[in-house]
Parts: structure tokens; sequence; C-alpha cells
């Protein structure tokens, strides 16, 4: 008996390791049992939001957490085009989660795919940047996505949907001029020509210098057809005040909805109609109507969900501890904004997307979480903001009293956002990085932007809570720089800017290629350097060319050790 | 005599029943639904046979034995990438009344597979097993496509290998226009002479489904 316990112990200890040890696989089946298409075991991408009042620089600000695992990371740069009358735009589906043959997408996706449908075309599309979805555009308009899933009827995978969101996105950036006009822009063509396909319940945060608007889109079902003369999409946008800041989780985000309320709210006529037509909605409740409540209920909370669902509590828990915010309480009652108790930075922002959920009650490192190493990429009962399944992080800045060209920044670091480094993009450049345009999961790349922050990550997680002091030090020298460097820029670019934005837009171009240039290159070198400095779990001083004999193992870890070989050896 | 013998030929030839005449087939309950791929085209599948008010019991990743327990499904259980579904009305057909038909969703999913722990030669295996006890049970197989032509493939790839797994061995093939836009659909029935239904959306099922099961 005595042994059996022992065994049984040792077994629980090795099982909880074990399940710990896992990264969660995203995955597109329901595994709750309930009728939604999303539950807390496949979120990925997390969407923080701050209002212009909201920060430092009086900028907009919006992230998307590309947190996939499978999905293709490679940016682009669509240039702004006139189009004759009777022009048409191809309309593709363009699958989000799936690793396109290196370079094989965008071109596939942009302009030489087949396809059997196409929309009227507008006389002027608009330049833009791109990643997997449409990023920022020359207006300073711009897109930060996740998803949060509907119920499952609403699901349209059929092909009567002809826009997916990744086309949607596309759209939105080539013929807007502003957030609410892209936000309307994009509600009308889904509506119009059905929404859906590779996607379900999505949202967007579409920003410019001015507004930050959610925008949450669903499906309308398989049965949908554009022969009914019925709505093929389902949208609600709500605006997110100027002094607040705000977070998207894979969570629905917006409740009550007044639409008479055109400043602060837009969506379709039949948002509610269609909510009873489906049982979603029952006005004999006597509650009024939520959007969220009726298209994509979450019931856990941060707590209730074992810290699975705990990101919003999280994140805005960070910005306003002042507001003693409950993880306890469901996320659906827990604010749709808060004021933060500082002004928050670019620099902040680049840092909440790295948040482990360190010294929280969903530390993934407390106890022996995280290995003998503190590694917080172990432990996968806390879902954190920053995980290593992440493709990359857009962080889109949009600055009012600038040329857009030169107020809009698309921040972009590639890989898990704790070890990698943030590269600014202007709005008004002409290319990407060519770095940015290359490289896939199955193939290591030396070429690749992505490939050189997962070199410098691989390296890191042997060691964890040594290396990732010296990637600190490299993120302080080269991004903290990066960020330094901007007023400079903006005042070199707008003296340009004066004389011709042509001239502007090259000089911006040519920092911005040479900076990524730069960083990347650093990148591939700091992960040179971790490797033979962690190398044989050792610690070797190149400069000093001598191997220290420190113990690198944490404490607790140790301790535990000591423990688990007391109960074998009893 | 003329008349009892056509009867009789066709009672043996249709042996298991299903007939195109228009557009239609006949098809009896009770109604087994499934996928053969793990997309979610089953979803849709499922939400046709419910706007058609036809009551189906529903495995996304069944075994033989599953459908040989008929009715119920021997009481399986929905877990981890694995889910089971039973409205079929009890009153009508006790637990462990054999299904008379069986309708597969062919769409390949690596996600869905994936979630579900399969991998493609899994998955085809699998099918291949289910297909091959409704043929020796004389149960209805009716194969449906309507992800369309973006979830078609080259020769080979996961989607046609799904359809290669149901499509030949189907006794009814549903599948939208644009799933059909290379021919591939009617090569098949006009090969194996099931019927083929071509139809231009997903909605376009629910009255198929409602003449076929007479509802």
């Amino acid at each position: 008996m005595k042994f059996d316990f022992r065994r049984a112990v040792i077994g629980l200890l090795a099982a909880a390791v074990i399940a710990g040890a896992g990264l969660t696989v995203f995955s597109q089946k329901d595994v709750s049992g309930d009728d939604l298409t999303l539950g807390p075991d496949r979120e990925s991408c997390t969407v923080i939001m701050v209002g212009k009042a909201a920060s430092t620089d009086g900028s907009t600000m919006t992230t998307h957490t590309c947190d996939c695992g499978v999905c293709d990371w490679t940016f682009g740069h669509v240039p702004a085009a006139d189009h004759k009358p009777g022009s048409v735009r191809k309309i593709y589906h363009i699958n989000q989660y799936v690793t396109f043959k290196e370079g094989t997408k965008w071109p596939y996706a942009l302009t030489k795919g087949d396809t059997g449908f196409s929309i009227p075309e507008v006389p002027r599309t608009y330049a833009y940047h791109h990643g997997m979805f449409g990023y920022m555009n020359e207006n300073q308009v711009a897109i930060s996505e996740s998803t949060i899933g509907t119920v499952r009827k609403l699901v349209n995978n059929t092909p009567s949907a002809r826009i997916d969101l990744t086309m949607l996105s596309l759209l939105g950036m080539e013929r807007s001029r502003t957030a609410r006009e892209c936000v309307e822009i994009m509600g009308s063509l889904a509506e119009k020509y059905g929404y859906g396909f590779d996607d379900d319940g999505e949202f967007f945060a579409v920003s410019d210098p001015n507004e930050v608007w959610m925008f949450e889109i669903m499906p309308v079902g398989p049965l949908w057809a554009p022969e009914t003369g019925k709505p093929g999409a389902v949208w609600c946008a709500e605006r997110v005040p100027d002094d607040q800041f705000a977070v998207c989780p894979n969570e629905s985000r917006i409740g009550e909805v007044n639409l008479a309320d055109k400043d602060h709210f837009l969506g379709s006529a039949h948002m509610v109609s269609f909510a009873v037509e489906q049982k979603l909605y029952d006005p004999a409740s006597g509650q009024p109507f939520s959007w969220k409540r009726a298209y994509s209920p979450v019931a856990d909370s941060a707590m209730s969900s074992g810290g699975r669902r705990s990101r919003l509590w999280r994140l805005l828990d960070l910005v306003a501890p002042s507001l003693k915010l409950d993880p306890n309480t469901p996320n659906m009652d827990q604010p749709f904004s808060v004021k933060p108790d500082k002004l928050i930075s670019v620099q902040d922002v680049m840092n909440l997307t790295r948040d482990k959920s360190y010294g929280s009650i969903f530390d993934p490192v407390s106890g022996i979480r995280g290995g003998p190493f503190q590694n917080p990429n172990y432990y996968s009962g806390t879902r954190k903001v920053s995980v290593a399944n992440s493709e990359y992080t857009s962080l889109v800045q949009c600055r009012g009293g600038l040329p857009n060209a030169i107020g809009g920044i698309l921040w972009v670091v590639f890989g898990d956002q704790a070890t990698a480094c943030y590269m600014p993009l202007y709005a008004g450049i002409t290319a990407v990085p060519k770095s940015f345009t290359v490289g896939d999961h199955y193939e290591l790349n030396r070429a690749s932007a992505r490939w050189a922050s997962d070199y410098v990550d691989f390296h890191t997680q042997v060691v964890y809570n040594q290396a990732i002091k010296d990637v600190q030090k490299a993120q302080l020298e080269y991004e903290s720089a990066a960020v330094q460097a901007v007023p400079e820029t903006d005042k070199a670019a707008l003296a340009l800017y004066a004389k011709s934005p042509a001239k502007a837009a090259e000089y911006l171009t040519k920092t911005c290629l040479a900076q990524a240039d730069k960083i990347v290159a650093a990148w591939w070198d700091l992960g040179d350097r971790l490797l033979v400095k962690y190398n044989h779990m050792g610690f070797y001083d190149p400069e000093k060319r001598v191997r220290e004999h420190v113990s690198l193992y944490d404490s607790t870890w140790q301790k535990a050790v000591k423990m688990v070989d007391t109960w074998i050896e009893k | 005599m003329k008349k009892t013998l056509i009867l009789v030929l066709a009672l043996a030839g249709l042996a298991v029943a299903a007939s195109a005449q228009g557009g239609t087939f006949k098809a009896s309950l009770p109604v087994f639904t499934t996928s053969a791929g793990q997309s979610n085209d089953v979803n849709t599948v499922n939400i046709v046979m419910e706007e058609a008010e036809i009551k189906y019991d529903y495995c996304d990743v069944p075994t033989v034995e599953m459908i040989q327990a008929g009715v119920g499904l021997a009481g399986k259980k929905s877990g981890e990438g694995f889910h089971v579904e039973s409205t079929t009305d009890p009153t009508k057909f006790p637990t462990g009344t054999a299904f008379k038909t069986v309708v597969f969703a062919i769409g390949a999913s690596l996600k869905g597979m994936g979630a579900s722990g399969l991998t493609v030669d899994a998955e085809e295996a699998r099918v291949k097993s289910l297909i091959a006890y409704c043929k020796k049970n004389k149960i209805l197989v009716v194969a449906i496509h309507v992800g369309g032509e973006a979830t078609r493939g080259a020769a080979g790839s996961d989607n046609e290998r799904m359809i290669d797994a149901v499509a030949p061995d189907a006794d009814v093939l549903i599948v939208t226009k644009d799933s059909n836009k290379d021919g591939r659909f009617t090569k098949i029935a006009d090969k194996t002479k099931a019927p083929l239904i071509q139809i231009d959306y997903a909605l376009g099922l629910v009255d198929i489904m409602k003449t076929a099961f007479g509802v």
C-alpha cells in the first residue's frame, strides 16, 4: 500500500509536469460540449486598444498578437491604384490558418489566384501594409484582429459566403479614409456578398488618429444565399472612448447597443430581429438586447476558467490597478473599457504584449510550474498574452497632427514577443523589408526576420531564466532605440514632406528597411551568442574565455527534486 | 405480370433504395450524419437536416461499432475532439434501431482532423471502413460536397482523398455546382451510375432532403 501511494504521488507529479509542459495546440473543434465555435482551449489572438486621450503622445494604438502556430507570417505592401470605370475586384478565399509554401500566399491572394467571383471596383484603392490581415493604409486607417467565435448554427463555411475575414480587411484597407468609414464599408460588403467561408465570429479593432472602434461580425448560417434577399452577415461596432483602454481576448466585447447613437454605435439594422429569429434573444425575457450575449456568449471568468480566460482581467488590471477588478467576475460583466491609471506609451503597449502573467494569481512560473529554469512557456494552465505560438504581433499607432504617411506606424515583432524586437514601418513607406516577406514554418530560412526571432527564442528556452536577461538587454539596446528614434525620423521626414511627399516616402522607406535589417542581423547574432553562452546548459563567458561554475537551476525546482527523491527512497 | 416483374427487379436492383428522379432521391429513416475529413461541412449538413425537420443521429468520428449499434450510438457521449448527438425520435425508432441511411459530408480539414487526433491516413482508413460496413449492410450512402471549388485540390490532396474514399461507393451524390466545376463528381457518377444532384447553394439541400425522407 505504501509503495502504491508513493507511485501515485510521483505519477501525479509527473502528470502535472507533462500536462503543464504541453503548449496548447490551436484546435478547430469545440471541446467544451457547448454550441459555440470558440472555447478557451483554442483561443488565439489578443487585441489591445488605446484611445488617443489614454496615450502619452495622443496616438491611438491597437495590437494583433497573431497567435497560431501554423499560419503564414509574411508581410507585404500594396501600392495605391486607380481603376477604370467598369473594373472589378476579384474576391478570394484566403484561409488565415494555413501555412502557404514560402512566397506563394500573397501573389495568389492579391493578383494571381483563380476566382469565380468579383465585385465592382472603386475608382481608387489606397496603399496599405498587410500581414495576415490588412493592417494600415495610407490614410492611417488601421486594423487588429481577434477571433471571437459564434453560436455554431450561424457558421457559414459554404461558398455562398463570398467574403472571408482576410478579404474583408483588405477591402477595408483599399477603400477607407477613416476608421468609421472602414467599419461601414466592411459591414455593408459582408451583408451584401455574404460573410464567412473560412471564418466565423470575428473581431477587428479599427482605428485612425481620432477614433478606435470595436467591430464584430458574424455569419448568418450555411443556408444563406444571395437569392434569399437577406443580409449575408450581421455586425456591430462600438467606439472605444478616447480616454479609455480596452481589450479583446477572443471574446465578444460589445454588450447593449444603441444604433441611434451614431457617435458610438454602428451596425446591422437587423441585428436584433435576426437574433430573435435565430432564438438567440427573447424580447419577452425582459432583458435588454446584448450583442455579445446573443451572438457570442461566454460564461467564464478568469478564475472559473483556471486562468484560461484570464487575459481580459489581467490586462485591464495591469493598466488600471486602482479599480481592483475581481478575477472572479464573469468576463462578460467586466467593463467594456477602463481609464488607465497612467497614460500609456507605445513602449508600454509593446510590454503589455509580452505579458506572461508574472506575479499574478496565474503566474506560470510559481512553484515548479516553470521547471528548472523558470520557463513561463511550460505551463499551459494560464493563457498568457504572450504565447510561444505567436507568428508575429502588429502594433498600429495612428498619430494626429502629422501627415498620414508619417503619422502612422505599424510596429512588427516576429514570434514570441518576449524574446523578439519590435520594428517600425511607417504608413508612408513603399516597400517592406525583404526579410518580412519570406519564410515558413517548415524550413529554416536565414533570410527571414521571423526565423531570426525564432533563432533567439529557441536558444532562450534552454536556460530561460538566464538567457531572457540577455534578450532583454538586446531589446533595450535595439527596440528602445527604435522607439526613441521616432521623433528624429518624424522631423527629417516632415522636412522632406514639405518639399516633396515622394522624397519623404523614399526617406522613410530607406530608414525603416535599414533599421529592420540592422535588428534582424542583431537577432541572428544574439542567437549565436546565446548558443555559445548556454551551450551544454553551461555558462561560457566568451570575453573571459572561461566556463563559469554557477548553478543555473531554480532553487524551488531543486527542492522539489530533492522532495521527490525522498519520496522515492521511502 | 409485367408490373410485378418490374417491381421485383426494382427491389432487387435498388437494394439501397436510391433513385434519382429529376434531382431527387428516396431515403429512409433513421439517418446518421457524419464527416469524411473533419471539415465543418458536416455542421452545414446537420443544419440542413434541422431546417428540413429530419431527426438524425450524428458523430464526427464514429467507429463501425457505433453505426452498428444503431440509434442512440450505444450511448456514446461527446468528449474532446469527439462529438455525438442523437436527435432521432426514440418513440419512432427505439434505441438500437439499425440506420437505413448514412450521410457523409466530404471535406478535409487538417485542423479538424488534428483536433480529433487523426492523420489523413487514419481518417481515410476510418471512412473506408464505415463505407464498407454500409455497403455490406445495404445502408444507403449519401455523399455531400458543399465546400465548393476552394475545398477541392490536386489529385492526391487531402480533399481529393476524402472524395475518393466516399464518392465511388456512394449511392447518391449531392454537390454544389462549384464543387463540380472540373466535372470530377460527374465522372464518378457516370462510372458508378449513382444519381448526381447538383445544387447552387447548401440551401438547396433542404428541399432535397425533405423530399428524400418524405417529410
